[in-house]
């Protein structure tokens, strides 16, 4: 069954490339929900049947570590995998990211070989 | 710690990595770094500040027609004004710009903040901040024109 994917982003124009660059990756997915910070994404979350989510880090309101830790505590949405997609890729931040329960990282940029590299394991 | 011409390096190839996989549009240096640049005219600028150990900016500064024909490449679509999605795209270029220099300057991540990017624009403006170190200029040249990445850091 086709995986339905939340991308997190407050760039409205990397909410668009990422989607387009899911397509080009030519990876079989469902429907794709968008949310602008992290505070929107836990109301998809909860709203919506969500497989994989794709997040930035570097967003107002609550950003993507603040994401994850707030998911973890949420037990409808806690096992949902993040994959975080931001041009935060120190060691130290992504390993924050991962210990609260990110699966990995893309950097961007990023072209839609490397998405299918990373996200391909995940559909 | 990396000198600006270190920098200045690492900025350029990220930039041509930017443009020619993401941006989809070709891109070459465009001449040697300017150490200052006049004011802008029908201009939009893009960026992002830099926090922590290293303090700092780092600008994209477009002319009006490159900055919509950026936004049409990036988007895949016609972009005829600018508006909240060319805000949005030039922004996004700073970021994710600013996310090298960041990852240049400390691989770890931790000891440098981000800001979130901001954009300006306008008929003439000039660009200068409060950090008062070293500054450069890069020129590059896509095909409707020449736009500067503009680095100016205190270590």
């Amino acid at each position: 069954m086709a995986k339905n994917i939340l991308i997190v982003d407050d760039s409205s124009t990397m909410r668009k490339i990422i989607s387009r660059s899911l397509r080009q990756a030519g990876l079989d997915f469902g429907d794709i929900y968008e949310a602008g910070d992290g505070q929107e994404a836990l109301v998809v979350l909860e709203k919506e049947s969500i497989d994989i989510v794709l997040s930035d880090i570097n967003m107002p309101n609550m950003n993507g570590i603040e994401l994850l830790r707030e998911k973890r505590n949420r037990p409808a949405v806690k096992d949902i995998p993040v994959l975080m997609i931001s041009t935060e890729t120190g060691e130290d931040i992504i390993g924050e990211a991962k210990s609260l329960g990110a699966v990995g990282a893309l950097k961007k940029p990023f072209t839609p070989d490397a998405v299918n590299a990373v996200l391909g394991p995940l559909m | 710690m990396n000198s600006l011409a270190e920098i200045s390096d690492k900025i350029i190839a990220a930039t041509i990595e930017l443009f020619t996989g993401m941006v989809m549009m070709d891109i070459s240096v465009a001449g040697e770094p300017l150490i200052t640049l006049g004011p802008l005219k029908k201009s939009i600028t893009g960026m992002v500040g830099l926090a922590g150990v290293h303090k700092g900016i780092l600008a994209v500064h477009f002319s009006k027609q490159v900055a919509l024909d950026i936004t049409s490449s990036f988007l895949g679509v016609n972009v005829q004004e600018i508006n909240t999605d060319v805000q949005d795209a030039i922004g996004e270029i700073a970021n994710m710009l600013g996310g090298n220099l960041k990852t240049i300057l400390s691989d770890r991540g931790k000891d440098i903040q981000l800001s979130l990017p901001s954009t300006v624009f306008g008929d003439e403006y000039a660009v200068s901040s409060q950090v008062g170190g070293d500054q450069v200029i890069l020129p590059f040249q896509v095909p409707s024109g020449v736009f500067y990445v503009h680095v100016e850091l205190r270590h």
